[in-house]
């Protein structure tokens, strides 16, 4: 009976109990390229908080990302001695709202949506972080300004306050295909945005599909699409202008916004340029839609989505082999530059503590960072993070567009008030490749902005 | 039509001209039950086979064709210049285009996309690295050149190939054996099982009264009743927890997501259904036991523990059965109430976190599915045996 | 290792306290109740009188307490704050009067959801009590009736997860020319005709997603009326039978009269059901594709867009909605109270 229970004890709280145990290291400490030195330093500039407890709630799961999450932790635990608990659920969304309404948050919240923090900001649910890990952000991130502003939020009261640090990115700028089959068929990846057009043209031309395009996502059904139109947004317009439409002082049915949903339409809703028909597009999963890429013969030759896609490619695919990507590329015609369409979490203290500060600084570290970033699916803006420890050539490859790029934006669904980034965005975008026009579905997303302000 | 009364042993024996026999009724009954079951069952027969899948093929084909042989065309890279060993003076490459798998059979293959069906399976093909390749029915490929390899990528063979039907349980194996799956089903029952009697004996009391004793504002409370089966769950979290974590401060601990606090909250979310059905049901007994009962001068709590609980079995199996099955399904409430920490993660909170953060892993979920279904299953049957007909008819006489 | 043994054991230990503490409530206060006001053959006959009433007066009362208590504060508390908060503001603070209601009023999704919520309310009991009914009473004559209720009984037993699937796997679309994995387009594809995206069809994917609550329900309708089935003296069916009636007179003379009560409160069991219907239309289109109801965009608004007040707002018209349902109860418990 004891075996038995024993057995089903978790792992995790074997984990965390033992803390400090050495042999729990995912990375043996002084190997590798890891900043062994920064966690030393960091250990001793936080001592004294032995014993303490942690609470943490994120969005990593189980069969995701939780495993590496735990393995970052162990080095904290190990720094500190503070205990840490993890948790996170299907809705972690809502439940981080509903915990910090009855009062009782975890003491850190972990994020992926910069608009549900300002929300959680405005009644007064977040701790100000303060102007030290302001001036870190600003100093210490690429983009620093882009995160300090990310993080920054209005409180109760309406005053602009710094609440959340970024932690973990992904980057959405990126197209994904299959080397072999380019070959065979004689294609080239596109440099401009016209060769991508052009390559587009050419591959119907030759009777073959170009694109797999998935908009399905259950509840979530429409968001591939948002990525799609935030990524033309930023290779048609400035930046100041995508900000502009992210805050709504450019209306969402401006000519400008009409014409990057146009350019979309261009690519999905059209039954030659899209695997399965532009009636395919809005009910495939976005999970199998990449699936086409590698389907004998192949469904459709490229597929646009976000660095975390290549868990959902066949088992035993090879990156860099089997599947490889290239840069969302920019208009050659346009000065733009090299803009670059991201998404990521944001960390925020929603119970003040000392164990929660010292987490704070310790994801400023370059060690929570690399930890990750030699596991998988972690891209890292911290400076300091020693890029020779990404796990594989294809995050170090896209760990350089993320450096280069001249323009980052953060995925502006994600910033934008719930009803609409989550709402109808999602759903005009379902309307707009289901036959409705660009025009009446801007004019639709702009009204339900206009009813909740 | 007195057939009707017939019961399974008493069914006319086959006999000489027993098709004129045959009761039309009854045929017609089993035929309409049969379609209707078979209507109900087969999404769920769906999902059983999808379970028993090979986890890439879920996505990929209908289940039902995992019943019979099918054709599939793939992909597989063969090697590069390092596996080359040197035989009578030539170099060979050999290895299986299946891996390890063997339920499949090579009908033919190819080396480009444009086709994947150059050749029949035993055939050779030459390849453009130097020397030809012959690949077998079962997937074994030896690959011989006169000069040495030297290529760094190993080039696609693209295949056409019978699939035998194959079915694995290691989509169950995988979900039985994750770390902490044994403990969410010790909490899934810690959760369940108090929060299915504690309803029930509120419910009966208070359905007793509401069907057989005369008080001021009864109508409206049983309206009141019907009316907060409609309150949605999700309107009740904030206000609950608030108070939770209200109370548990006042006692100086850290938040309210204890055991009891769960235990309480699927009480009082199962209370108006149990008190409606269990009213109606006691209703319905005849009252001409209770008068005769009355008369004897029982008192209404003894009539009440002596006669009415016992005539209510069926009625109280049947809402623990409903009880039982939405605590255990439930993940809200448990998220919400008992938190989602790995020690106190229920058995739907444990399934949905295998599934990964971004939902995918079907065939974690269509074999979770049905090691959920086993435990309200069992509940089931082992109530249903309460339904008998006669508990009523026996008391009467 | 030691706090699953502590948990058990609290668990054990509450199921004893919940049945001790149920028992000795009920029976101590009832004791209590004979023992204080118990009359005794030296008490006047008006004080006899007097405490008779007086405890025929309390007694419901002992009976009802409980879970009265619980029903005030895990229901009506939430109710009441959620129809304050329907009066206020996204953020709870301001208070703006019925403004949240004339939005809902005017709010196109809040429309349609209404229009989709009545073909619901219409379709499903309807459909999942008809067919429970059937399947009971045939499951009840047949040998092999008990395996057929198991099976019909399983949807009810699959997670909301589990049953999302399936579901996925019945109306899933391919392109035409490509494999179904679908079984509503392999079926219609076999048939030679072209594949359809059946839950992006405006009305017709309405009522898939029906469907599938009727699949769930009517496991429901048949347990609760299979046990209200058993109820009816054999003898009355007996009675039936000699008289000479056949099935069909005793199913629409008999047997329905009798459990009358409960094929009423099955359907008003699942009506209330399809009104707080949410995970369906969640898992499947998130109300796209014109298939919005009120529980799910009340859902949207509490915990996607966080505007307590309007989620708040549109959970109160989901419980006024009930009203009718409400009402019509209070007249049969009060028929009721005229045959006592």
């Amino acid at each position: 009976m004891h075996k038995y229970l024993l057995a089903g004890v978790s792992v995790i709280a074997i984990a965390l109990a033992s803390g400090a145990n050495a042999q729990d290291f995912k990375f043996p400490k002084g190997e590798g390229a890891f900043s062994w030195d920064a966690l030393q330093t960091f250990a001793d500039s936080h001592k004294g908080l032995e014993g303490q407890k942690l609470t943490i709630w994120g969005p990593w799961r189980e069969g995701g990302d939780q495993e590496q999450f735990l393995t970052v932790l162990a080095y904290f635990t190990d720094a500190t001695g503070i205990a840490v608990e993890y948790g996170s659920s299907e809705n972690y969304e809502q439940q981080a709202q509903i915990d910090a309404a009855a009062g009782s948050p975890a003491n850190v919240t972990i994020l992926p949506q910069p608009g549900l923090l300002a929300d959680m900001a405005s009644k007064g649910y977040l701790v100000p972080l303060g102007d030290e890990a302001r001036q870190f952000v600003l100093d210490n991130h690429a983009a620093g300004e882009s995160f300090v502003s990310l993080g920054t939020y209005n409180d109760k009261n309406g005053n602009a306050t710094f609440y959340a640090v970024p932690y973990k990115s992904d980057l959405k700028s990126l197209v994904w295909y299959s080397p072999d089959n380019f070959a065979d068929a004689g294609y080239e990846v596109p440099q401009t945005f016209e060769d991508l057009q052009a390559l587009t043209e050419k591959m119907v031309a030759d009777g073959n599909t170009p694109w797999c395009i998935g908009l399905g996502s259950g509840g979530a059904t429409g968001w591939p699409a948002t990525d799609w139109v935030e990524d033309i947004m930023l290779r048609t317009q400035s930046p100041e202008d995508y900000d502009a439409w992210v805050s709504n002082d450019l209306k969402f049915n401006d000519p400008k916004i009409v014409e990057a949903l146009e350019l979309f339409g261009w690519f999905a809703k059209d039954d030659k340029k899209v695997a399965g028909g532009a009636a395919a597009v809005g009910t495939t999963d976005f999970r199998e839609s990449p699936l086409g890429l590698f389907s004998v013969p192949p469904a459709c030759f490229m597929h646009h989505q976000a660095s975390f896609i290549p868990s959902f490619f066949p088992e035993g695919t090879v990156l860099g082999e089997d599947a490889d990507f290239f840069y969302f590329p920019a208009f050659a015609g346009k000065d733009l530059g090299k803009p670059v369409l991201g998404a990521g979490t944001l960390a925020t203290i929603t119970k003040d503590s000392g164990a929660a500060r010292a987490f704070i600084d310790f994801l400023g570290n370059p060690i929570s960072n690399e930890i990750w970033m030699a596991q998988s699916g972690f891209l890292s803006t911290l400076k300091s993070a020693n890029v020779e420890t990404y796990g594989n050539d294809t995050l170090k490859g896209e760990g350089q567009i993320l450096l280069q790029a001249t323009t980052f934006r953060f995925d502006g669904s994600d910033l934008m008030p719930g009803a609409v980034g989550a709402g109808s965005f999602w759903t005009g975008m379902v309307d707009f490749v289901g036959g409705k026009s660009a025009r009446e579905v801007a004019d639709q997303i702009q009204a339900s902005w206009d009813a909740i302000k | 039509m007195t057939a009707a009364v017939d019961r399974a042993r008493e069914l006319p024996r086959p006999a000489p001209g027993w098709l004129a026999r045959v009761d039309m009724g009854k045929l017609l009954a089993h035929l309409s039950l049969l379609l209707l079951v078979a209507l109900w069952t087969f999404p769920t027969a769906g999902l059983l086979i999808s379970s028993l899948r090979d986890k890439d093929q879920l996505a990929v084909s209908g289940w039902w064709t995992a019943l019979t042989t099918s054709v599939t065309q793939g992909v597989t890279r063969v090697g590069t210049a390092e596996m080359q060993i040197e035989e009578g003076g030539r170099f060979v490459i050999r290895g299986n285009l299946f891996g390890t798998d063997t339920n499949k059979a090579i009908e033919s293959f190819g080396l480009s996309n444009a086709a994947p069906a150059a050749a029949a399976a035993g055939q050779s093909l030459p390849m453009a690295d130097g020397g030809a390749i012959t690949v077998a029915a079962d997937g074994g490929f030896e690959w011989v050149s006169d000069a040495a390899f030297t290529h760094t990528r190993g080039p696609r063979v693209f295949y056409v190939a019978n699939i035998a039907p194959r079915f694995t349980v290691d989509n169950y194996i995988e979900v039985l054996t994750a770390a902490g799956v044994g403990r969410s089903f010790i909490n899934s029952f810690t959760v369940t099982i108090p929060a299915t009697i504690i309803p029930i004996l509120m419910a009966a009391f208070a359905a007793y009264a509401l069907a057989w004793m005369r008080f001021p504002f009864r109508g409206p409370i049983v309206a009141l009743v019907v009316g907060l089966l409609v309150v949605p769950l999700q309107m009740s979290l904030i206000p609950l927890l608030s108070l939770y974590n209200g109370i548990a401060n006042a006692f100086g601990a850290e938040d309210g997501k204890t055991y009891l606090g769960i235990w309480l909250a699927h009480t009082a979310f199962g209370l108006p259904l149990a008190i409606y059905l269990l009213r109606n049901y006691m209703a319905g007994l005849p009252k001409e036991i209770m008068e005769s009962a009355r008369i004897d001068g029982a008192s209404h709590f003894k009539i009440f523990t002596g006669m009415v609980l016992p005539l209510s079995f069926p009625a109280l199996a049947s809402f623990s059965i409903f009880q039982f099955l939405w605590v255990w399904n439930d993940l809200l409430v448990a998220m919400v109430f008992l938190g989602a920490q790995e020690s106190k993660l229920v058995l739907t909170g444990k399934l949905v976190s295998l599934l990964g953060s971004r939902g995918n892993n079907w065939e974690i979920l269509t074999a979770g599915a049905f090691i959920t279904i086993v435990v309200p299953l069992i509940v089931f049957f082992s109530l249903q045996r309460y339904f008998v007909r006669g508990l009523l008819s026996g008391s009467v006489k | 290792m030691s706090d699953i043994v502590q948990q058990v054991v609290g668990a054990v230990f509450a199921i004893a306290i919940a049945l001790g503490g149920a028992v000795a409530y009920f029976w101590g206060s009832n004791w209590l109740l004979d023992k204080v006001l118990g009359t005794g053959t030296r008490m006047s006959g008006r004080e006899i009188t007097r405490r008779d009433n007086l405890r025929s007066r309390i007694r419901p009362w002992l009976f009802l307490l409980p879970a009265l208590l619980f029903l005030s504060v895990y229901l009506i508390y939430p109710v009441i704050e959620t129809f304050r908060l329907s009066l206020f503001d996204k953020t709870g603070r301001t208070f703006i009067g019925f403004s949240n209601y004339f939005w809902a009023l005017g709010d196109g999704n809040f429309q349609r959801s209404i229009v989709n919520n009545i073909v619901w309310l219409i379709v499903v009991p309807s459909f999942a009590t008809a067919f429970g009914l059937v399947i009971a009473v045939l499951a009840d004559r047949l040998w092999w009736g008990n395996i057929a209720k198991s099976l019909v009984f399983m949807p009810m037993a699959i997670s909301f997860v589990g049953a999302s699937v399936i579901w996925k796997f019945v109306y899933d679309y391919r392109a035409e020319g490509a494999e179904q994995i679908g079984l509503l387009n392999a079926v219609v594809t076999g048939l030679g005709l072209p594949p359809q995206a059946w839950i992006t069809i405006p009305f017709w994917n309405s009522i898939l997603l029906m469907v599938i609550l009727i699949w769930i329900q009517t496991g429901f309708a048949m347990v609760i009326l299979s046990a209200a089935l058993r109820g009816i003296p054999e003898e009355t069916l007996e009675a039936a039978r000699i008289d000479g009636a056949n099935d069909f007179q005793i199913f629409f003379g008999i047997m329905i009269p009798q459990i009358r009560g409960t094929i009423v409160v099955v359907w008003t069991t699942i009506t209330i059901v399809v009104l707080k219907v949410f995970d369906i239309i969640f898992a499947m289109t998130n109300g796209q594709w014109d298939t919005e109801v009120l529980a799910n965009l009340m859902f949207k608004w509490m915990f996607v867009n966080f505007d307590y007040g309007r989620g708040s707002t549109i959970a109160v018209i989901i419980m006024l909605a009930v009203l009718p349902i409400m009402i019509w109860n209070i007249r049969r418990a009060n028929a009721e109270e005229g045959t006592r």
